[in-house]
């Protein structure tokens, strides 16, 4: 830097000093700045005040005012900058906070086993107990107790794989309330179970009604695998069996359970005012059910004004219903004149791939890491 | 089942679009698969004149009766609340015409438990295309149009779902038709083309000497309907379900027919469609039938009566049904209904059309009630509680706590399938882990998908090392799965936990050092998962040909395995297509197992000691052959019961350490629950302790 002209007089040194104070970014270049300008030696100001010390008298008293004015401009300019400059100064050792933190590892929950525990917390808090059940079958708890003799034509609706050598039979029970009614001999396990509903059967042969139950976990079928099938897939499977149980009862239970799943949607009705038509029940036929229904939900896509997803209908089939059907009870040994009970039965990965958007159900079996990160805790 | 709008509105005066009657048919059980709006030339035999449309309609199994324009159009007319005009087109009576002493042609039906009613018309044909009208309405619904005989034989099917069949009279020997069971080792060229070898449980439709068609199914190539045909025999029968289903699945020939005769057909149709099929042949200019019709209808049918107690409709449905809507539904849908009050019910007798083959409960005419008078308008009503819920399966609570546990542990959760192919078992089978004899075949399937699904799996780690690989070869370097899930032996399920681990073990950061995963990581794990189940286990060593020799550990739990782990043999892995090099660390516990061995509501909260604890540590030179489990007994059994805790926490090698040898550092800890332990008497124990660890392992203290 050059040294300043002491000849340049007060007005034009308070500028060049505006203009070099304006550039000084640390305290260092500050300081500098400070013995240029206003040091004991060599500054401005000391080399002006000998300039000034052979001027005539009548010269010294107006510039001389003027170079002390500059002068106390420029310390306070300095000293005010200095405050600034400390005021961003950062503590010594500081850390750069901006740097990645040292994050433990947390693994992430697979997105059919966050379903999974959402249908197991609204269950709960109805009431319900929660069941898993033998995944390996006889054909006795799949089909035929289930309304579906041998050669009905409804086992065609769910191809069934089955074990090249049978596991043994479970041993039967001991002496409970349920082993006088059971109406056949124990079968050796043949099969993979194609529904849940096999646990229902399960759990009546053993315990008496009223009964209120939820059964969950994978189930098989000879499926290819596609956009939307896979050959095992997770199932929820609900029973609730008791006096004067109805198809109301159904109705009011599975809409609580689709808006506990489906808040978006069903938030999305109450703004539209048309609540009510969030879900709906359609007749449909299940061996082991009577009435039958299937259950709607308002396309998650379109919102019900027709899309590619919901085949232009602006509904989504979410799960199938009913009322347990007379002959399922006659196979368990309740009394259908003393108890009516209705089932549902619900396909986890359906309701992931509705809820998330997913594309290919393949995904949920890939266990590829970007797509399991995607999923909460 | 395409039916066509404009046939349906020869039925029933439905004025509302296709798109409306979809909707609302969609919601009293048809529901609408597909609309396609067709040429309006099609419609120019109806009324109207505009574009007609095709409705697809998804009909259940257990409604053979809506395979049908007369069926569908009796469920809109239901849900319109209309009229349905069943009688015009289909009145004509010809049981005058029926004379046993002159037959058409002879019928016998040698098995009438399988074919229940034979009705024969003969008729003199001129065989020519249909007209296009008759054309365009089969195509419209998905039939092939072929020559107007055959296409009035589809035409009746379409319109009433009765089958039909058209032979060639003067290719039948005879002339005579008999119903029987096929012979043994008897064929028959089906109109495919095809010959098909015959069983005796399948039936048969023969003249005087062979089979022309298979019972329900398809006819034969050799009596086929062709141009030079001059005398025809309509069949329209009806056979047993039971009998076609087997037939059918059995030849692996699905027909329109064998469709709807294996779901039930109605008794009382086959006249009715007779008398259609013969109008047909006149009106459309194909022939004639001499007039005489046989029937034979060995047993007339009985139509399906259910009580319907009026109580039970509310009672089922949980909403109220105006009596007047009960019997207006009913009737509607060719029920009768007949009031019944008082003993033993109050309610109505309710007989069932021939074609609903599906009632035979009070709830299936419920159904019918409840459908009609529609599910909207069911209240939601919730089922009350008599008693408090019986507890959950234990294995949720468990699982849940172990699942949370291998998040915490860093570890993503994993689902598979649990069929994989037989060479990515074999490793994990107990006949190859517990040797030959051990009797651990994998569990079959009969009817896998692929390969690729052939056995169900009897680990979960074949399913994880998969997982591993795809997220390898996607990029993943870093990968930690673990999956919660069954295991599939010959005696039985048992549910685990498996978990895969490679790469880093340290967390990626940019400060510090990183280290891949090792044994001693996972063995941590393990620790951590048997710790969540209040368990502390034993850990043996052990062999595996899917573990490294020397990396591979059973976990012991009361003298019983629960449980491996160890580093994954590179060969196990890269037959996986992972990658060579890699270090994957696995382990697969038996949470039954493990579940058995844990304690049951056992935990007592201890008090905090009240005097403090003192720390020594000792350095040692042993052998290096020694297992710290070892070293650590000999320190235990030689110290007194203030010590409360003995932990490594240095063990090195070599420079300064002799060869064979290995310096052991451990941290004591004594702490008496009664006062405050004197230095004096803490030197006095370690002296004790190092003593003994001289005499008995010839330690030498550093
Ligand atoms: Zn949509």
């Amino acid at each position: 830097m050059s040294p300043i002209d002491p000849s340049i007089g007060p007005d034009r040194a308070r500028e060049v000093f505006r203009a070099e104070l304006a550039e000084v970014r640390t305290d260092a270049e500050l300081q500098a700045l400070r013995t240029r300008w206003v040091g004991r030696k060599g500054s401005w100001v000391a080399a002006f005040m000998e300039a000034l010390a052979t001027a005539t008298p009548e010269q010294k008293k107006p510039v001389g005012r003027g170079a002390n004015e500059l002068k106390k401009e420029v310390e306070a300019a300095i000293a005010e900058r200095e405050t600034a400059l400390a005021s961003t100064k950062r503590p010594p050792n500081a850390v750069d906070i901006t740097l990645p933190g040292r994050t433990p590892v947390l693994g992430h929950r697979h997105p059919l086993s966050l379903i999974r525990d959402e249908v197991i917390e609204i269950f709960t808090r109805l009431g319900y107990q929660v069941l898993e059940g033998p995944e390996v079958e006889d054909d006795y708890h799949n089909f035929e107790a289930l309304n579906m003799p041998a050669e009905h034509p409804a086992r065609d609706m769910q191809d069934t794989l089955y074990l090249t050598r049978p596991m043994p039979a479970f041993a039967p029970d001991g002496a409970s309330a349920g082993q006088a009614r059971r109406s056949h001999a124990p079968q050796p396990r043949t099969l993979l179970r194609t529904h849940t509903s096999a646990m229902q059967i399960r759990h009546m042969e053993k315990h008496d009604p009223p009964v209120r139950l939820v059964a969950i976990g994978p189930v098989y079928r000879r499926d290819n695998l596609d956009l939307t099938h896979t050959p095992m897939f997770h199932q929820v499977e609900g029973l609730v069996v008791g006096k004067g149980i109805t198809l109301a009862d159904l109705k009011g239970t599975l809409t609580a359970m689709a808006e506990a799943l489906f808040p978006s949607t069903r938030a999305e009705g109450a703004r539209s005012g048309q609540a009510a038509d969030f879900i709906r029940f359609r007749p449909s036929f299940f061996p082991y059910t009577e009435p039958s229904a299937e259950v709607d939900i308002r396309c998650i896509k379109c919102k019900g004004s027709g899309c590619a997803m919901c085949k232009k209908t602006g509904w989504i089939e979410i799960l199938g219903s009913g009322m347990v059907h007379p002959a399922v009870f006659e196979a368990v040994g309740y009394d259908a004149d003393e108890v009516t009970g209705f089932a549902f039965g619900m396909g986890v990965e359906r309701v992931a791939l509705l809820k998330w958007g997913v594309e290919d159900i393949r995904l949920f079996y890939e266990n590829d890491l970007r797509f399991l990160e995607q999923f909460g805790l | 089942m395409k039916v066509l709008l404009s046939w349906i509105r020869e039925f029933v005066d439905v004025k509302e679009s296709a798109e409306d009657i979809g909707k609302l048919m969609s919601v009293r059980g048809l529901a609408l698969e597909g609309l396609e709006v067709i040429r309006p030339a099609l419609s120019e035999r109806s009324e109207s004149k505009g574009d007609d449309v095709v409705m697809d309609f998804d009909v259940t199994a257990n409604r053979p009766d809506c395979l049908s324009m007369i069926g569908i159009a009796r469920e809109i007319a239901t849900a319109y609340r209309l009229p349905i005009a069943d009688t015009g087109q289909v009145a004509r009576d010809f049981s005058s015409a029926i004379d046993p002493s002159a037959p058409a042609i002879p019928v016998t039906i040698n098995d009438p438990e399988l074919c229940g009613r034979y009705v024969a018309a003969v008729a003199d044909v001129t065989v020519a295309p249909s007209p296009q009208w008759l054309q365009d309405r089969l195509t419209a619904c998905g039939i092939r149009p072929i020559s107007n005989i055959v296409d009035i034989t589809n035409y009746v099917l379409l319109e009433l779902g009765q089958p039909m069949h058209a032979f060639d009279l003067d290719k039948l020997a005879g002339p005579a038709i008999i119903v029987r069971r096929a012979r043994a080792g008897e064929s028959l060229k089906t109109l495919d083309g095809k010959m098909r070898a015959l069983t005796p449980d399948m039936l048969v439709i023969a003249d005087a000497e062979r089979a022309q068609a298979i019972g329900g199914v398809l006819g034969g190539a050799d009596s086929e309907v062709s141009s030079s045909t001059k005398r025809i025999v309509f069949e329209a029968a009806w056979f047993k379900p039971s009998s076609v289903r087997a037939t059918s699945k059995k030849l692996g020939l699905k027909t329109e027919a064998s469709t709807r005769f294996e779901r039930g057909m109605d008794q009382t149709a086959p006249a009715r469609a007779m008398a259609r099929a013969c109008d047909l042949l006149e009106q459309i200019n194909a022939g004639q039938s001499d007039g005489r019709t046989v029937d034979v209808y060995p047993q007339a049918h009985v139509p399906n009566q259910v009580k319907l107690e009026r109580r039970r409709v509310p009672g089922l449905l949980g909403m109220d049904v105006p009596d007047a809507e009960v019997e207006r539904i009913l009737a509607s849908l060719g029920f009768t209904t007949a009031p019944h009050k008082g003993v033993p019910y109050d309610g109505w007798l309710v007989t069932a059309p021939g074609w609903r083959v599906d009632i035979h409960r009070p709830v299936d005419v419920i159904e019918e009630v409840g459908r009609h008078y529609g599910f909207e308008h069911l209240p939601t009503t919730f089922p009350g509680v008599q008693q408090a819920p019986a507890p959950s399966d234990p294995r949720i609570a468990r699982d849940r706590r172990t699942r949370n546990a291998a998040l915490g542990m860093g570890f993503s959760e994993a689902i598979t399938f649990a069929f994989i192919d037989t060479a990515a078992a074999e490793p994990f089978l107990p006949s190859t882990t517990l040797g030959a004899g051990s009797g651990g075949e994998p569990v079959g399937l009969a009817n896998p998908l692929s390969e690729k699904f052939a056995v169900m799996r009897p680990s979960l780690l074949p399913g994880l090392i998969d997982a591993v690989s795809h997220n390898r070869r996607h990029g993943r370097r870093d990968v930690r799965l673990f999956e919660i899930g069954t295991r599939f032996s010959p005696a039985g399920e048992s549910r685990g936990i498996g978990l895969a681990w490679t790469g880093l073990a340290t967390a990626d950061h940019w400060s510090g050092a990183r280290r891949d995963v090792d044994f001693s990581d996972i063995k941590g794990v393990v620790e951590q998962l048997a710790a969540s189940a209040a368990v502390a286990p034993a850990f043996t060593e052990t062999t595996a040909t899917y573990l490294v020799p020397g990396r591979a550990a059973h976990i012991v739990v009361n003298g019983r395995v629960v449980g491996t782990f160890g580093q994954l043999e590179s060969a196990a892995g890269e037959r996986r297509d992972l990658p060579s090099g890699d270090a994957v660390c696995v382990a697969e516990i038996d949470l039954d197992a493990l579940t058995a061995e844990s304690p049951t509501d056992t935990l007592r909260a201890a008090t905090l000691p009240k005097y403090p604890a003192v720390v020594r540590d000792v350095s040692i030179l042993v052998d290096d052959a020694l297992s710290a489990e070892t070293v650590r007994g000999t320190i235990r059994s030689a110290a007194p019961a203030t010590l409360i805790q003995v932990r490594e926490f240095d063990r090195y090698q070599g420079k300064g350490i002799p060869d064979g040898k290995v310096s052991l550092s451990f941290r004591l800890t004594f702490q008496s629950v009664e006062r405050t332990l004197t230095d004096e008497e803490v030197q006095a124990d370690m002296q004790t302790i190092l003593d003994a660890l001289t005499r008995d392992l010839g330690a030498i203290q550093r």
